[in-house]
């Protein structure tokens, strides 16, 4: 760059793209703006709050269900903490469970007999 | 609703053309032609420069609503229009060399235009469209910044580069 030649070169080259760049468009402004409008669509898309606000109001719809899916789940977590906790699964014992509070369970004797409890 | 009482400043026609007036962006249109062709022109040559602004132009109408400040309404055009370009140099790219087809000479001085846009094509296009609103708009940095969504410290660099590769074609051509 710091010849002397490169630097007319550069010079030269430069006045040659401001008259080539300063040319005007073979399209005139005007037929152009015919040109564009008619391929406008009919209306703009959506300003992005309205998608903004939709995602915002999914998230919400999203949350509250969560929400009010969550106390039944912990009610039923609760209950079976709460609650006696299950009869060792073994062939010779059948389990009746009623309810979350309450568990039947026969134990099946050797003999054939029957023993049980309810807890 | 057409353009009647608008503020025809560039802010008022934004609002309007926002508020789906046609007429309005039409006149945008109008106003921003010539400037973005010949900034198109030179980052994808003759050929391509205009397509890729109408289509610039075509998506700025639908992304109009997402600009935040209808008063730089020109700042971000170029933009949109210059990320045209870049789509579209990466076509050409994949097409053909540039320097396969040199474009038909269409000022005064054919020998002239012929070499400045084959020195320009050999450039990065970001390059071109800095050497082009330097030398051709006589825009600052701090102006051409934001045109290309670039820091005016980056604007200093691309001409720099373009000004270096230049020079060393310039050279090469010589010997």
């Amino acid at each position: 760059m710091k010849d002397p030649d490169v630097n007319d070169e550069l010079s030269r080259f430069e006045a040659e793209l401001r008259a080539w760049g300063a040319r005007p468009a073979r399209t005139s402004a005007s037929v152009a703006r015919t040109q564009v409008t008619a391929r406008l669509p009919l209306v703009c898309e959506p300003i992005p709050w309205l998608r903004l606000a939709a995602s915002a109001a999914l998230v919400v719809v999203l949350a509250v269900a969560t929400w009010l899916g969550a106390p039944r789940a912990s009610r039923e977590g609760k209950a079976s903490v709460h609650g006696e906790s299950p009869p060792p699964i073994d062939p010779n014992v059948v389990v009746w469970v009623m309810d979350t509070r309450t568990t039947v369970y026969f134990v099946l004797g050797p003999d054939g007999s029957t023993k049980g409890g309810m807890s | 609703m057409p353009l009647v009482g608008v503020d025809e400043g560039t802010g008022g026609l934004v609002r309007a053309a926002r508020g789906g007036d046609r007429e309005a962006f039409g006149l945008l249109v109008e106003r921003s032609w010539q400037r973005l062709v010949r900034l198109a022109r030179s980052v994808v040559g003759e050929l391509e420069a205009e397509d890729a602004v109408q289509d610039g132009l075509v998506a700025a109408w639908a992304r109009l609503g997402t600009l935040a400040d209808p008063d730089r309404f020109d700042a971000w055009l170029s933009r949109i229009v210059f990320r045209r370009c870049l789509r579209a140099h990466r076509r050409q790219r994949g097409r053909v060399s540039l320097e396969a087809v040199p474009e038909a000479p269409v000022s005064c001085d054919p020998a002239a235009s012929v070499s400045a846009w084959q020195l320009l094509s050999r450039l990065a296009p970001r390059q071109r469209a800095v050497l082009h609103l330097t030398v051709v708009e006589g825009m600052t940095d701090a102006e051409i910044a934001p045109l290309l969504a670039i820091t005016p410290a980056s604007v200093r660099a691309h001409r720099r580069r373009a000004r270096e590769s230049a020079a060393r074609l310039l050279q090469g051509g010589k010997s």
